[in-house]
C-alpha cells in the first residue's frame, strides 16, 4: 500500500504521493477501448480512476469543475470519434463543452493542461495507454514545477 | 452479528477471477482499509463470482443477508453487468441497486505493481460504495410493439418485401415518391439475362399490391415521401407528406383527359418528347390513373382551364382542388428500398455531341411503349448506320465513380443482343474498360460472337466526324468504332430518394452515398439503426436478382425481429424531467439526438417521451436547472463516485 505522504515530508528519497486523476469514459467507445487495453495488458497509469458514463455528452462542465474542487490533479473526458457516437452526436456536445471549459478553467486558476478532452475508439487501446500516460506525465511536471516555486 | 446489524449494509462481492484479479490485488488490504466505511460494507470474496454455481450461491447469500445495496468488484460491466443484475433478481433485490467495479480489465491487467493495483482497486471500490448509496430501485417495464412495417420505395425490392410481409399476415405501408409502381425495370422492355419483358415480370407483383387478398394488408401511399421519423425500433412514427394526384380512384383509365389537356411538359420517363400535364407517365404504368403535373397544368398555375374536367366521363374523378396531405403512420420496423439511378451528364469526350443516349434512354428506345414504340432511331428520327455502346463511361474513374457499377455489362450485352434481333445488319460495337459478366446466365448473351473493343480510360477515347460517318477512336490502340448513335453506360449512383432517406432515417451512408449496411458481408440488409432494414440497390449497384433476394431478406429480418406479442423491454435508466424544477428554458429540446424531449406549452415544462429516450444523458448534462434526472447516472451518483475515488 502506497501511503500518501506530503511532499515536504518526503524530501528527495521517498516516492511522491500518487496523483489523483479522473477520466470520464463513455460506455461504447472509450470505456471499451480502456477494457481492450486490459485485454492487451498494456500499462495504464495507476493514478487514473475511470468513471463510466453512457455517453460523453452526459458529463456536464460543473461535474469536471467539482472534480477539481474535490482534489483531482487532472480530469479527462474521452469520447467516441466524431461520427462514431452511439447516441449520434453526444460526443459533439461533449466537444463543445470541452472547448468552453478550456477557456474557463485558466480564469479559475487551474492550469489548462490539467484538463484533456480526446477521442478514443473501442479499438484504440494503444492510444488510450499513450494519452493517459502522457497526461499523467504532464501532471507530474506541473506538480514538480509548483513544488520548485 | 445479529440480523439487525446486518440490515442496511452494502454487500460487497470481491472476485478473484481465479487468481487473475487476486494475483495483483490484495483483497484483504482493501477490506481492512474500507472496513469502517460509512456504507458498512459486508465483504465476501469469491474465487469466480460469475460461475453458474457461484451465482446461485451468491443469490442465496444475498437473500439471507438482505443488504440495502450491492457492489461487485470483478470484470468489466460491459461483460457481466447483466449477469450480476440477474443475480440480483434471483435474490429478490432490485437489479439497479447494484454497482460494478471493473478491477480486471481496468486494474489488475493494466497495473504491473501489485501495491499500486491494490491502492487503485481500493479507490474504485470506495467510489462504488459511495455511489451505490444513491441508487434507488428502478422499475423495469415493457411495451407492446407495433408490428406494422413501412416499406419505402415500390421498386422490385420494395414490392417483394411488402408482399413477403403481407403473406406473413403483416400490415404494410408501402410509400412511393412517384405516381406509379415498379421502379426502374418496369420501364425496361426486356430483362437480363433471359429477355423476359420487365412489365410482364413485375405486373403480377403490382397486381397483388393493388388488388386481391394481399392488397388488403398493403396500404399504398404513392406520390409520398417521409418527412420526419420519430421513435425507435418497435414504435416508429413516420410523418408522410403526400402530394395530390388530382385524380381519384373513381378514374376508369380512359385517358380522355390527356387528349384534351393543352398543358405540355418534357417527358422525363422517355427522355424525349412531351407529355400532357395530365397523363400516365408511360403506357402500362400502374395504378392506371393519370396524375396532374402541377407545374405544367394551366389551371393549377392560376388559369381557368378545365379541359380535363370537361372531357372526363366520370363526374368527380378529377379534383383540381385536392390539397397535399400530411399523414402519420405508426410502424414497428422500416425497410428502405429507395433504389439507384444512372448518373446524369456525359464524360468530357462526348460533351455536347448529338445522338448520344444514356443507358436508360436506350432502354426506353428499345421499349415498345417507349418514344418510338421500339424502333431504333436517332433523336432526329433517322435509323442509325451504326451503334457504339460505351461501357464504364464514368465507372472505374475516380473523378466520377471509382467503383464498377456491376450491372452495365449485363445491360450492354442485352442491348447488343436486342439491336441484333431488331436490325441484323446494324453494326453494334461495345467499348469496355473491363468486362464483368459472371454467373450461370451471362454466357448465352455473350455467345453470339460479340467481341468488345477495349479502351484504357476516359482520356483514351475521342469522337471524330459526324452523322453516319462518325466514329470513336481509341488512342492507345488506334482502333476505330463506327458510332452514329452512341450509348453511354453511365455509373450507377444512389437513387433520387436515397440521400433524403439516409438523412431522414439517420442510417448512415457509404462514401459513395448508398445506404450503409451494418456489415457488408454478414449483415448486408441490416442498417446501422435497430429496426431499419435495407433492400435493393439503395445499398449499392445491383441487379434484379439481388433486388428480389434482398427484398425477401429484409422482410425476413423484420419478421424475425418484430414478433406479435413479444414486448419490447424499456430500460428504466432513462431521463426524467422533475417538472417542479423545470424553468421552461427549453435548452434540452434541441440537444436530444432522438427528439425524445417534448414541450408542454400549457404547463411550460419539458417532458421526456419514455419510448424515445435512449438514456445517453445529454439532456441531463445540458439542463441549467438540474431538473432532469438521468436514472442510473444521476448527478449525485456521479458526485459521490468522484468523492469516493478522490478521497
Amino acid at each position: 500500500m502506497t501511503s500518501v505522504i506530503s511532499p515536504e515530508a518526503t524530501g528527495s528519497i521517498a516516492r511522491p504521493p500518487m496523483l489523483k486523476v479522473v477520466a470520464f469514459l463513455c460506455n461504447w467507445c472509450s470505456y471499451a477501448g480502456a477494457d481492450k487495453a486490459g485485454t492487451n495488458q498494456l500499462a495504464i497509469p495507476p493514478e487514473l480512476s475511470v468513471v463510466r458514463v453512457m455517453c460523453s455528452g452526459r458529463v456536464e462542465p460543473t461535474l469536471i469543475l467539482e472534480a477539481f474542487q474535490k482534489g483531482a490533479d487532472g480530469v479527462m473526458v474521452l469520447a467516441c470519434h466524431p461520427g462514431d457516437c452511439h447516441y449520434k452526436e453526444g460526443n459533439l456536445r461533449a466537444f463543445c463543452r470541452a472547448e468552453l471549459l478550456e477557456r474557463l478553467i485558466p480564469q479559475l486558476g487551474v492550469d489548462p493542461l490539467r484538463f484533456r478532452f480526446d477521442y478514443i475508439s473501442a479499438a484504440e487501446s494503444d492510444k488510450f495507454a499513450q494519452i493517459t500516460r502522457s497526461f499523467v506525465d504532464g501532471l507530474s511536471r506541473i506538480q514538480k514545477t509548483a513544488a520548485a516555486r | 452479528m445479529s440480523a439487525n446489524d446486518r440490515a442496511g449494509r452494502t454487500a460487497t462481492i470481491l472476485c478473484n477471477c481465479s487468481g487473475i484479479i487476486s494475483g495483483q490485488i490484495a483483497w484483504d488490504q482493501v477490506q481492512d482499509h474500507l472496513a469502517e466505511h460509512p456504507s458498512r460494507p459486508l465483504f465476501r470474496v469469491d474465487d469466480l463470482a460469475c460461475g453458474q454455481d457461484n451465482l446461485e450461491a451468491l443469490a442465496e447469500w444475498l437473500r439471507a443477508e438482505q443488504p440495502a445495496r450491492v457492489v461487485v468488484a470483478a470484470c468489466s460491466p460491459r461483460e457481466h453487468l447483466e449477469t450480476f443484475r440477474g443475480m440480483m433478481r434471483k435474490a429478490g433485490l432490485n437489479p439497479y441497486l447494484l454497482q460494478m467495479v471493473n478491477v480486471r480489465e481496468q486494474v489488475s491487467w493494466v497495473t504491473p505493481d501489485p501495491a499500486e493495483a491494490t491502492e487503485k482497486a481500493e479507490r474504485l471500490v470506495r467510489g462504488a460504495l459511495e455511489r451505490v448509496q444513491l441508487h434507488t430501485p428502478l422499475a423495469e417495464r415493457s411495451v407492446p410493439v407495433q408490428t406494422r412495417v413501412a416499406v419505402i420505395g415500390a421498386g422490385p425490392a420494395g414490392m417483394q418485401a411488402a408482399l413477403t410481409l403481407a403473406r406473413a399476415g403483416r400490415e404494410v405501408v408501402l410509400i412511393e415518391r412517384e405516381s406509379f409502381l415498379g421502379g426502374l425495370p418496369v420501364r425496361f422492355e426486356e430483362l437480363f439475362p433471359h429477355l423476359e419483358c420487365g412489365p410482364c415480370l413485375l405486373e403480377p407483383l403490382m397486381g397483388d399490391i393493388l388488388h386481391g387478398a394481399l392488397s388488403e394488408r398493403i396500404r399504398l401511399l404513392d406520390l409520398s415521401e417521409v418527412a420526419q421519423v420519430k421513435g425507435a425500433f418497435g414504435n416508429y412514427i413516420l410523418s408522410v407528406q403526400r402530394r395530390p394526384r388530382y385524380v381519384t380512384e373513381q378514374c376508369i383509365g380512359c385517358m380522355e383527359c390527356s387528349a384534351a389537356c393543352p398543358g405540355r411538359r418534357p417527358d422525363p420517363w422517355n427522355t424525349r418528347g412531351e407529355l400532357a400535364a395530365i397523363q400516365v407517365p408511360f403506357s402500362g404504368a400502374l395504378p392506371s390513373i393519370p396524375h396532374i403535373d402541377a407545374a405544367s397544368c394551366l389551371h393549377l398555375q392560376g388559369g381557368t382551364c378545365d379541359a380535363c374536367v370537361q372531357a372526363c366521363p366520370v363526374e368527380g374523378a378529377i379534383t383540381l382542388d385536392q390539397a397535399p396531405e400530411r399523414l402519420e403512420v405508426e410502424v414497428g420496423a422500416i425497410i428502405l428500398a429507395t433504389g439507384a439511378l444512372e448518373k446524369e451528364g456525359v464524360p468530357a469526350a462526348f460533351a455536347g455531341l448529338p445522338d448520344t443516349l444514356s443507358a436508360y434512354a436506350m432502354e426506353r428506345l428499345l421499349a415498345s411503349n417507349g418514344p418510338t414504340e421500339g424502333r431504333i432511331e436517332t433523336p432526329e428520327g433517322r435509323p442509325p448506320a451504326s451503334v457504339a455502346i460505351v461501357q464504364c463511361a464514368g465507372s472505374l474513374d475516380p473523378a466520377e465513380a471509382a467503383y464498377c457499377s456491376g450491372t452495365c455489362c449485363q445491360a450492354a450485352l442485352k442491348y447488343e443482343h436486342m439491336l441484333h434481333q431488331k436490325e441484323p445488319a446494324l453494326p453494334v460495337t461495345r467499348l469496355v474498360r473491363e468486362q464483368v459478366a459472371p454467373g450461370l446466365d451471362a454466357a448465352h448473351l455473350a455467345a453470339h460472337g460479340s467481341v468488345p473493343v477495349r479502351y484504357a480510360g476516359p482520356s483514351d477515347l475521342s469522337v471524330e466526324g459526324a452523322g453516319d460517318s462518325r466514329l470513336i477512336r481509341v488512342t492507345s490502340t488506334g482502333a476505330t468504332v463506327p458510332a452514329e448513335l452512341i450509348v453511354l453506360c453511365r455509373p450507377i449512383v444512389p437513387g433520387a430518394g436515397t440521400p433524403a432517406a439516409a438523412h431522414t432515417f439517420e442510417v448512415g451512408t457509404t462514401p459513395e452515398g448508398f445506404l450503409a449496411p451494418r456489415h457488408g458481408l454478414s449483415a448486408p440488409c441490416t442498417s446501422l439503426r435497430m429496426g431499419i432494414y435495407l433492400a435493393g440497390s439503395a445499398r449499392g449497384p445491383g441487379d434484379l436478382r439481388e433486388a428480389f433476394a434482398s427484398g425477401t431478406a429484409a422482410a425476413g429480418l423484420a419478421l424475425s425481429d418484430l414478433v406479435e406479442g413479444r414486448d419490447l423491454a424499456i430500460s428504466p435508466e432513462r431521463a426524467e424531467v422533475r417538472e417542479t424544477d423545470c424553468s421552461g428554458c427549453q435548452t434540452c429540446l434541441p440537444v436530444c439526438p432522438y427528439s425524445a424531449l417534448t414541450w408542454d406549452a400549457d404547463l411550460r415544462v419539458a417532458r421526456v417521451a419514455d419510448l424515445l429516450c435512449m438514456s445517453c444523458g445529454t439532456c441531463v448534462a445540458a439542463c441549467p436547472s438540474g431538473a432532469i434526472t438521468g436514472h442510473g447516472f444521476t448527478r449525485d451518483m456521479l458526485r459521490h463516485e468522484l468523492e469516493g475515488v478522490l478521497a
